[in-house]
C-alpha cells in the first residue's frame, strides 16, 4: 500500500516540491508554477495513486498574513484518489503580485473551467490557457477583485444589466463544431447597449 | 442566428433565454440556450443571482459566528452543513467531541439527508407535472420540520451544531418523534414508489434523459448521490469514515444509467438508508455531556459563566475575541445531502478567520449541465435541474 507521503516524495524528487509547512494535517505540495501542469498530469494518470478528482480549487491572499514570507497570493488545489478511497493531496502554487499567471488545468480536468474562473474572479489571478476566463460569481459589471484582503467589504458599485451570454453561446456552438455565419439580432443592433448597461445612474 | 453544421448544412437557430426567474429554475439561475425546434444545440449557464460574498463576510467575524452563515449554503439541510463546518474546525484543534453529541450529530445528519431528498424528489415531480407526489413527500417533511422546531426554535436556517459540541441538548420525547418521523417517512417512501416505478409519463420523462458517463462525471468532480447514479460507490461516510459511520449497518447506493431516473431513485434508496443509520443511532444515544469541557474551543455554560469565575473568564474571551484556532491550512470534506461540502479554513491563529474557502457539491453538477441538456429537448432540461438538485445558496454563496 502506498501512501501520500511517497507520492509527496516523488513530486519532490519529479518537480521541485516542497512541503508546505503550515498545512500539519494533510500533504501540501508546493510545485512552481511551470511545473503545476505536469505535475498535475503526472498525479492523474502516472503515479502510483492516481488521483482522477478535482475537489476544488481555492485562491489565498497573504497580504495581512501575520509574519508571512513569500509572493502575495496563492492557489490552492484539492485532489482525490477515486481509485485509492481515502487518499488526497494538495497542490499550492505561489503567485507574485507582479506576475498573477498561473497554467490552466482545463484540458486535464472537465471542472477546472469553473473554478478557475471564480478564482479570477475573486483574486484577478489569470490562468494562461483557459478557454473562457470570465467573471464566474461577480457581476459582469463589477470591478476589481472581492476577495482580496485590499478591497473594502463595505464597498457598493452600481451595476446596470445582466450578462450578456451571446458571445459565450456562440463560442460553445463553435466548440460544438458549428459556425456562426449570421449573428443573431440582438447583438447586432443594441450591441452598445448591452455591453455597457441599460440602467444609467 | 444562422450557424453551419459540420457538414456545411444552414441551419438557423434561435437563442432562448432562461432564467433567471423561471418558476421551474430552483432559486436564481439563468441559461441561455440555441434551439434548433425544439432541440438544444448549445447551452450556456450563467450563476452569481444569489452570490452575496460568503467567503468575504465570513473573514469579519470570530469562528463561531460562522456557524449561522453555513445554514445558508444548502437550506434544505442545513444542519448539516453547521456538522461539516464544526467538524472541520475540530479537526483543526484535534479534538473529539462526546460520544452523545457524536450520535446525535448522526441522527440530525440522516434527518436532513432524508428531508433534503424529499425536497429533490418532490420538486422534481412537481417541475414534470406531477402534484400528488409532492405531498407524498412534503408530509413526512413536515414532521421532522416540527423536530428542527423543537430542536433549534427555527425550521428552514436552523443552526444546531456548535464548535466543540452542539447548541443544546435534545428535548423530552425527541426519540419518539424521530420514531414518529421515520414511521411516515416509510410510509411516504411506499406511496412515492407506487407513484413513480411504473408510471408511463414519468418513465418517458427520465429514463436516458440527462445521460452522463462516469469518467465524464469524475472528470467533472461530481460527488454525492448524483456520482452514485452514475455506478460509482463513493461515500465519504465509508471512504474517509467519521462520527463512527463505519460502525453503522448500512450499505451505498449506486445506480446504474446515470440519468434523470437513477439520481431520483438513488436518492430514495438512500433515504432507506438514512433510516437505517437513525434508528441504529437511537438505540446508542445514551445520557452524557454533549459539549467538550474546554473553555478555549468550547464556550462555557451560562451556568458555569454565573457561578464560576473562570467560567466567566472563559465566556467572555470567547464570545468577545473568539477561540483560537491552530495556525495552519485544512482542507475536509463532508458528505452531505448533495456531495462533498468542503471547506479550505486557513487560520492565521487569531480568533477571526483568515480564509475560508467553500466547496460546494452543486457548483461541480451544475458546471455539467449543458452536457446534459444538448442535444435534449427543452422541456427535458427542466426535468434534468430538478434531478441535479441545484441549490443556488450553496452554488453561488
Amino acid at each position: 500500500m502506498v501512501n501520500v507521503d511517497e507520492i509527496f516524495s516523488v513530486l519532490e524528487e519529479k518537480f521541485g516540491a516542497t512541503k508546505e509547512s503550515k498545512d500539519k494535517w494533510t500533504v501540501t505540495a508546493v510545485v512552481p508554477a511551470a511545473y503545476l501542469h505536469n505535475a498535475v498530469q503526472f498525479l492523474r494518470d502516472e503515479s502510483a495513486i492516481k488521483f482522477e478528482m478535482l475537489v476544488d480549487i481555492a485562491g489565498v491572499d497573504y497580504l495581512t498574513y501575520p509574519n508571512h514570507e513569500g509572493p502575495r497570493f496563492a492557489v490552492d488545489y484539492a485532489f482525490k484518489s477515486m481509485s485509492t478511497p481515502g487518499a488526497r493531496i494538495r497542490l499550492k502554487v505561489q503567485v507574485p503580485e507582479a506576475d498573477l499567471n498561473v497554467p490552466t488545468l482545463t484540458d486535464l480536468y472537465a471542472n477546472a473551467n469553473w473554478y478557475e474562473r471564480e478564482v479570477f474572479d475573486q483574486f484577478g489571478i489569470v490562468f494562461t490557457g483557459h478557454p473562457d476566463l470570465r467573471r464566474l460569481l461577480n457581476h459582469v459589471e463589477f470591478v476589481g477583485h472581492p476577495l482580496r484582503k485590499d478591497y473594502p467589504a463595505q464597498k457598493r458599485q452600481w451595476l446596470s444589466t445582466n450578462d450578456y451570454l451571446l458571445p459565450a453561446l456562440e463560442k460553445r456552438l463553435e466548440v460544438l463544431g458549428y459556425r456562426v455565419v449570421q449573428r443573431s439580432k440582438e447583438v447586432e443592433t443594441v450591441d452598445n447597449e448591452f455591453l455597457e448597461g441599460s440602467i444609467k445612474e | 442566428m444562422i450557424v453551419l453544421d459540420h457538414r456545411g448544412k444552414r441551419q438557423s437557430l434561435m437563442p432562448l433565454n432562461v432564467g433567471p426567474s423561471h418558476p421551474a429554475t430552483h432559486g436564481c439561475l439563468r441559461f441561455l440556450t440555441a434551439l434548433d425546434g425544439e432541440t438544444i444545440v448549445a447551452s450556456v449557464e450563467e450563476i452569481g443571482y444569489l452570490h452575496r460574498g460568503f467567503e468575504k463576510m465570513v473573514e469579519r467575524g470570530t469562528w463561531q459566528q460562522v456557524v449561522p452563515y453555513t445554514d445558508r449554503l444548502n437550506y434544505c439541510s442545513a444542519i448539516m452543513n453547521n456538522i461539516a463546518y464544526c467538524r472541520a474546525v475540530e479537526n483543526m484543534f484535534g479534538v473529539e467531541i462526546t460520544e452523545r453529541c457524536k450520535v446525535l450529530r448522526v441522527i440530525v445528519n440522516e434527518l436532513s439527508r432524508i428531508n433534503d431528498h424529499f425536497v429533490c424528489v418532490a420538486a422534481a415531480f412537481q417541475d414534470l407535472g406531477g402534484t400528488t407526489p409532492f405531498m407524498y413527500a412534503f408530509n413526512p417533511r413536515e414532521e421532522i420540520m416540527c423536530i428542527w422546531e423543537k430542536l433549534t426554535g427555527a425550521r428552514l436556517t436552523n443552526s444546531y451544531s456548535r464548535i466543540g459540541g452542539l447548541a443544546r441538548d435534545s428535548y423530552d420525547g425527541f426519540e419518539q418523534d424521530v420514531l414518529a418521523a421515520l414511521d411516515s417517512t416509510e410510509k411516504a417512501l411506499k406511496d412515492l414508489h407506487a407513484c413513480l416505478d411504473r408510471n408511463r409519463i414519468f418513465l418517458d420523462r427520465t429514463v436516458g434523459i440527462g445521460k452522463i458517463s462516469a469518467e465524464k462525471a469524475i472528470s467533472y468532480g461530481w460527488t454525492g448521490p448524483c456520482l452514485r447514479a452514475c455506478g460509482v460507490a463513493s461515500d465519504l461516510r465509508k471512504d474517509e469514515p467519521y462520527y463512527d459511520y463505519e460502525t453503522y449497518d448500512w450499505e451505498v447506493v449506486v445506480g446504474t444509467q446515470g440519468d434523470c431516473n437513477d439520481r431520483l431513485q438513488v436518492r430514495l434508496a438512500e433515504i432507506e438508508e438514512s433510516m437505517k443509520i437513525v434508528r441504529q443511532a437511537l438505540k446508542r444515544l445514551a445520557p452524557g455531556p454533549i459539549d467538550i469541557v474546554d473553555p478555549r474551543i468550547r464556550v462555557p455554560s451560562h451556568k458555569l459563566a454565573y457561578q464560576d469565575m473562570e467560567g466567566l473568564i472563559g465566556r467572555f474571551k470567547s464570545v468577545y475575541e473568539g477561540i483560537r484556532v491552530p495556525e495552519g491550512e485544512y482542507y475536509c470534506g463532508s458528505e452531505c445531502a448533495n456531495g462533498e461540502l468542503g471547506f479550505t479554513i486557513i487560520s492565521d491563529g487569531s480568533g477571526h478567520p483568515y480564509r475560508i474557502k467553500v466547496r460546494p457539491p452543486c457548483l461541480t453538477q451544475f458546471a455539467a449541465f449543458h452536457e446534459l441538456v444538448e442535444g435534449g429537448q427543452l422541456a427535458d432540461s427542466m426535468a434534468v435541474l430538478s434531478g441535479l438538485n441545484i441549490i443556488a445558496g450553496e452554488l453561488d454563496r
